[in-house]
C-alpha cells in the first residue's frame, strides 16, 4: 500500500496525482467503477434488506437489536474485508490502482445519497408547486425575489453577514491583542469571553430574550435587564425585539456575543505564533505600538483573519435559530434566508418555495465556499 | 500499519452502519395489524395525565364490560408515530386537534369512512350537531367522531370589584361598547389585550376576529370564508375588521394602546385586571388562560366570565378534537359508541383533572362540577345544536394563511392603525395559495 493512505480523501489525491503504471487501460478504470460503486451499493442494499427483514418480525426487540449490531457491524466488516480480498486476488499490476478506490467507494456512495441526491431534488422541487406535484417554471423564484417578507430576509441577511463578522471578528481581535499582553489572568480573561461559545443557538436566545424583555406600564414588573436599566435611567421600557429596524441590530448581537470567543482564541493562537523576535525589532527600530499591531500583527495574521472572517459569513448566512426562537420574526421585520425557508416547508407547508429559497440560499454560499477553498490552497501551497 | 489499516476500515464501516441503520430505523411496536386483536389502541397527542384520566374511565366503565382492551395511549412524537402505523397496520383510532389533518388522513386512504363503519350519520348529527361533524367530511363521507370540545368565546372579567362599581354583565356588542364607555367614563381601562406568541404572535387577534365574524355573519358565511369561497377581503370580513377595530382603536379603550398589543405576551396580558383597583376590566381569551391568572385569584370571586355578546346574532367559537377511525371492525365500533356515550363523557366532565367538555349535546351542565366548565359547556351545547357555532378559522384554513399571513396581518392592523384595514385584509387574500 502507498504510505499516505490515512483517510479516504487523501487516497484519492495520491492516486489522482500519480497513475497507475502498467497498461489494462480498459480494464483499470472498469474495476475502479465497480469497487468504488457497484460493491458498496450491493453492501448498502444486503443490509437494509437484512434491517427491513429483521423490523417486520415480532421477536423481543431487545434480540432484533443485538442481531442488528451484529449484522450491521460485522455485515460491514465483512464487506470490506471481502473487498479486500477481492482486489488482493486481481493481477500485481492492477491491484494498487483500484484498491484506494474500493475503499473510498463507500464514502461516495454516501456522499451521493445524502449530499448530491439531496441537492439536485431540491433543485427540481424548487420549480414545482406547493405539494411538488406539478412544474410551474420560475414562479417560485418570483416570490421569491418579489415577496415583500421575502426582500426584507434578502436585506437582512445581508446586513447579518456584513454586521456579524464586522464586529465579531473586530472586537476579537481587540481582545485577543489586549489579553496577550496580561501579565496574569489571560486564561481567565479568554475564558470568559469563549463561555458563550459553549451554549446553543437556541439557549442563548432565550438568555437574550429575558435582556431584552418587555412589559408596557401596568403590565407588571419589566424584568428584562436592558428594561430594568432604562427604568433606572427613568427613561421609559423600550419594546426592544419590536423596535423596526433596530432589532435585527439587537438580534446580531447575540450572534456577536456568542461568536467572539471563537474568534478570539483563533486570533490569538495566531498571534502567539508571530515571532517574538520580528516585534522586537520592530520596536528596537523605534515603531510605535499601534504601528507595530498594524503594520506587523496584521499583515502576519491575514490568513487567519480571512479564515475567521469567512466561518462567520457562512454562519450568518446560515442564521436561523435565534431570529426564529427570539420572536415572530414576520412580524418584527426580522426575517431571514433560512428562517424563510423553514417557515415555507414546515409551517406554511409549500415544498416549491421552501426549495427556491434553499436554492437561493445554496448559490448565495458557494461564492464564499470557493474564495475558502481557493484561500486555503494557496497557503497550503505556501507552506 | 496495521492500527491504520484497522482504522481505514473502520471509519467507513461506521458510517455504512450508520446509514443502513437510517434507512431501517421506525418504531415497531404492537403486534401484526390482524382483523380481531382484542384491543383497541387510541393513539393520541394528549398531555400523558389526561390520557391518564381517560384511561381510567375507560377501565371503569368499557373495559369490564366487553371482551375486548381498550386504552389510550400518549403519544409524545404523535404525528411521526400516526404516519409508521398508518402504513404498518397497526392503528385502530387517532385523536386529531384540526379538522384539516383529518381531511388529510382521508385523502391518504388510511382512515377508514363512518358511513362503511355503519355509523348512523344522522344519529351522530344528532348527538354532535350538524357542523362539528361536518368539519371531518370527505368526499360526501365522514371521518371524524369530535371527541372534546372546548370555548374561545370568553370574555373575563375581576368579578369581585365588578360588581362593587356596579357594572353589568352585557349581552349585545352595543352593551359592551357602553359598558366600556362607562368604564373609562370613571377613569378606568376596559380592555387587557395582548398578542405576542414569540413565531406565533398575532394569533389571539385572529381569535377576535373570528368571533366577531360570527356573531355578525353568521355561520354559513363563516364557513365560505374559511374555505376561500368569498374572498379575504369580502365586505362581511371588511365589517368585522372594522367593529374590531372600533374597541382596539377607541381612544383609552385598550391598556398601553393598539400598537403595543403585539409586544404583550398573550398570558401577561390578563395581569393588570387583578390589580387593586383594576388596571383594567375585560379580557376576551379562551378557557385555558385561567392557568396564566395569579394562583390565588378564584373562580366565581376574583374572576369570573361571559360569552362573548351577540352582535348581529349569536356566535360560539371553539375548537376541539375529532377520533379518526384507521380500522375497521366492530369492536372498534362498539369502543366509540361506548365512549361517546352520556355516562362515559359525564364521566369524564366529573373528572377533576380533567378539563375536557363533551362535545356530546346530551351532556349536561350538570357533569361538571367545575362552573366555568360548566357554563361553558352550557354555551357549546346550545352554539352546536343551535348553529351559531364555528370552529377556530385559522386552525382551518391553508397554513400559508392561518398560521401565517392572518396572524401577521392583524398585527399590521394593530401597529398601522385603522386606515390600514383594506391593505391588510388585501394582502392577505393575496397570500392564499392558489389550488
Amino acid at each position: 500500500m502507498k504510505t499516505s493512505t490515512h483517510d479516504p480523501a487523501s487516497a484519492t489525491e495520491v492516486v489522482a496525482e500519480a497513475p497507475p503504471a502498467g497498461g489494462g487501460a480498459v480494464w483499470i478504470p472498469l474495476l475502479r467503477l465497480v469497487g468504488a460503486l457497484v460493491v458498496p451499493l450491493v453492501g448498502f442494499f444486503a443490509l437494509w434488506a437484512t434491517f427491513d427483514f429483521l423490523r417486520d418480525e415480532n421477536a423481543n426487540r431487545g434480540l432484533v437489536v443485538g442481531v442488528a449490531i451484529v449484522v450491521g457491524v460485522g455485515g460491514v466488516f465483512f464487506l470490506f474485508w471481502a473487498m479486500d480480498r477481492l482486489v488482493s486476488l486481481l493481477p500485481a499490476r492492477y491491484r494498487e490502482g483500484v484498491r484506494p478506490y474500493v475503499f473510498v467507494g463507500p464514502g461516495l456512495v454516501i456522499l451521493s445519497v445524502f449530499l448530491v441526491y439531496p441537492v439536485i431534488n431540491t433543485i427540481l422541487i424548487s420549480f414545482k408547486d406547493a405539494r411538488s406535484e406539478s412544474f410551474v417554471g420560475l414562479d417560485n423564484f418570483k416570490f421569491v425575489f418579489t415577496d415583500e417578507s421575502m426582500l426584507r430576509s434578502i436585506r437582512n441577511t445581508a446586513g447579518w453577514i456584513i454586521v456579524v463578522p464586522l464586529f465579531g471578528v473586530s472586537i476579537g481581535l481587540a481582545f485577543a491583542t489586549l489579553a496577550d499582553r496580561l501579565r496574569r489572568g489571560e486564561a481567565v480573561a479568554k475564558s470568559m469571553i469563549f463561555l458563550p461559545m459553549a451554549i446553543s443557538f437556541a439557549g442563548a436566545s432565550i438568555t437574550w430574550k429575558l435582556i431584552y424583555a418587555f412589559r408596557p406600564e401596568g403590565f407588571g414588573t419589566n424584568i428584562g435587564l436592558l428594561n430594568g436599566i432604562m427604568l433606572g435611567l427613568g427613561q421609559q421600557p423600550v419594546p426592544w425585539l419590536q423596535e423596526q429596524p433596530w432589532n435585527n441590530l439587537f438580534l446580531m448581537v447575540i450572534m456577536i456575543w456568542m461568536q467572539t470567543g471563537f474568534a478570539m482564541v483563533v486570533l490569538s493562537a495566531a498571534i502567539k505564533s508571530i515571532p517574538d523576535e520580528i516585534i522586537e525589532a520592530a520596536r528596537i527600530d523605534g515603531a510605535s505600538e499601534l504601528q507595530v499591531f498594524r503594520r506587523i500583527m496584521i499583515p502576519s495574521i491575514l490568513p487567519t483573519i480571512v479564515v475567521v472572517t469567512t466561518y462567520m459569513v457562512i454562519n450568518a448566512l446560515k442564521v436561523f435559530d435565534i431570529v426564529f426562537v427570539v420572536g415572530s420574526a414576520e412580524t418584527n421585520g426580522t426575517e431571514v434566508i433560512a428562517e424563510r425557508m423553514i417557515r415555507w416547508f414546515f409551517i406554511s407547508a409549500n415544498d416549491g418555495r421552501a426549495a427556491a429559497i434553499a436554492v437561493v440560499l445554496f448559490l448565495a454560499i458557494i461564492p464564499v465556499m470557493i474564495w475558502n477553498v481557493r484561500r486555503f490552497r494557496e497557503q497550503e501551497a505556501t507552506r | 500499519m496495521g492500527m491504520r489499516r484497522f482504522r481505514l476500515v473502520v471509519l467507513p464501516a461506521v458510517l455504512l452502519f450508520v446509514a443502513a441503520a437510517c434507512g431501517g430505523d421506525g418504531g415497531d411496536e404492537g403486534g401484526g395489524g390482524g382483523e380481531d386483536t382484542g384491543t383497541v389502541n387510541v393513539l393520541s397527542a394528549l398531555e400523558p395525565e389526561e390520557a391518564a384520566v381517560l384511561n381510567g374511565i375507560i377501565g371503569d366503565l368499557i373495559n369490564p364490560n366487553v371482551d375486548y382492551t381498550a386504552e389510550v395511549e400518549a403519544s409524545a412524537d404523535f404525528e411521526e408515530q400516526v404516519q409508521i402505523r398508518a402504513e404498518g397496520g397497526t392503528l385502530d383510532i387517532i385523536l386529531l386537534p384540526q379538522p384539516g389533518a383529518v381531511v388529510d388522513q382521508a385523502a391518504s386512504g388510511n382512515a377508514v369512512a363512518l358511513e362503511d363503519m355503519g355509523f348512523d350519520i344522522a344519529d351522530l348529527q344528532a348527538t354532535f350537531g350538524e357542523y362539528f361533524l361536518s368539519l371531518g367530511e370527505y368526499q360526501g363521507k365522514h371521518y371524524g367522531i369530535p371527541t372534546n370540545i372546548n370555548l374561545k368565546s370568553m370574555v373575563w372579567y375581576p368579578k369581585d370589584d365588578f360588581d362593587k362599581a356596579g357594572y353589568t354583565v352585557p349581552t349585545t356588542w352595543d352593551e359592551m361598547i357602553a359598558l366600556s364607555n362607562q368604564i373609562k367614563a370613571d377613569g378606568g381601562t376596559p380592555w387587557c389585550v395582548g398578542y405576542e406568541s414569540g413565531g406565533a404572535t398575532g394569533w389571539p387577534a385572529t381569535d377576535w376576529m373570528e368571533d366577531i365574524m360570527l356573531a355578525t355573519a353568521g355561520q354559513d358565511v363563516y364557513t365560505q370564508w374559511v374555505k376561500h369561497e368569498i374572498p379575504f377581503n369580502d365586505p362581511a370580513v371588511v365589517n368585522a375588521g372594522q367593529l374590531f377595530g372600533d374597541i382596539m382603536f377607541a381612544p383609552g379603550y385598550v391598556l398601553g394602546g393598539a400598537d403595543q398589543t403585539p409586544a404583550i405576551a398573550f398570558g401577561d396580558a390578563p395581569g393588570p385586571m387583578f390589580d387593586d383597583p383594576p388596571k383594567c376590566w375585560l379580557h376576551r381569551q379562551a378557557s385555558f388562560i385561567t392557568a396564566f391568572f395569579p394562583p390565588e385569584a378564584e373562580a366565581g370571586v376574583d374572576y369570573d366570565w361571559f360569552p362573548f355578546p351577540a352582535i348581529d346574532q349569536q356566535g360560539t367559537l371553539f375548537a376541539g378534537e375529532l377520533a379518526v377511525v384507521f380500522r375497521d371492525a366492530p369492536e372498534v365500533k362498539d369502543f366509540l359508541t361506548r365512549f361517546m356515550a352520556e355516562d362515559v363523557q359525564c364521566a369524564m366532565g366529573s373528572e377533576p383533572g380533567s378539563s375536557r367538555i363533551s362535545p356530546n349535546v346530551n351532556v349536561g351542565p350538570d357533569c361538571y362540577p367545575n362552573p366555568i366548565l360548566a357554563g361553558a359547556s352550557e354555551v357549546l351545547t346550545a352554539g352546536l345544536s343551535g348553529g351559531t357555532a364555528g370552529f377556530d378559522a385559522s386552525d382551518q384554513m391553508p397554513p400559508a394563511v392561518g398560521s401565517g399571513s392572518f396572524w401577521t396581518g392583524m398585527v399590521e392592523y394593530m401597529q398601522d392603525g385603522p386606515s390600514s384595514l383594506n391593505s391588510v385584509l388585501d394582502s392577505i387574500e393575496k397570500s392564499w395559495p392558489a389550488s
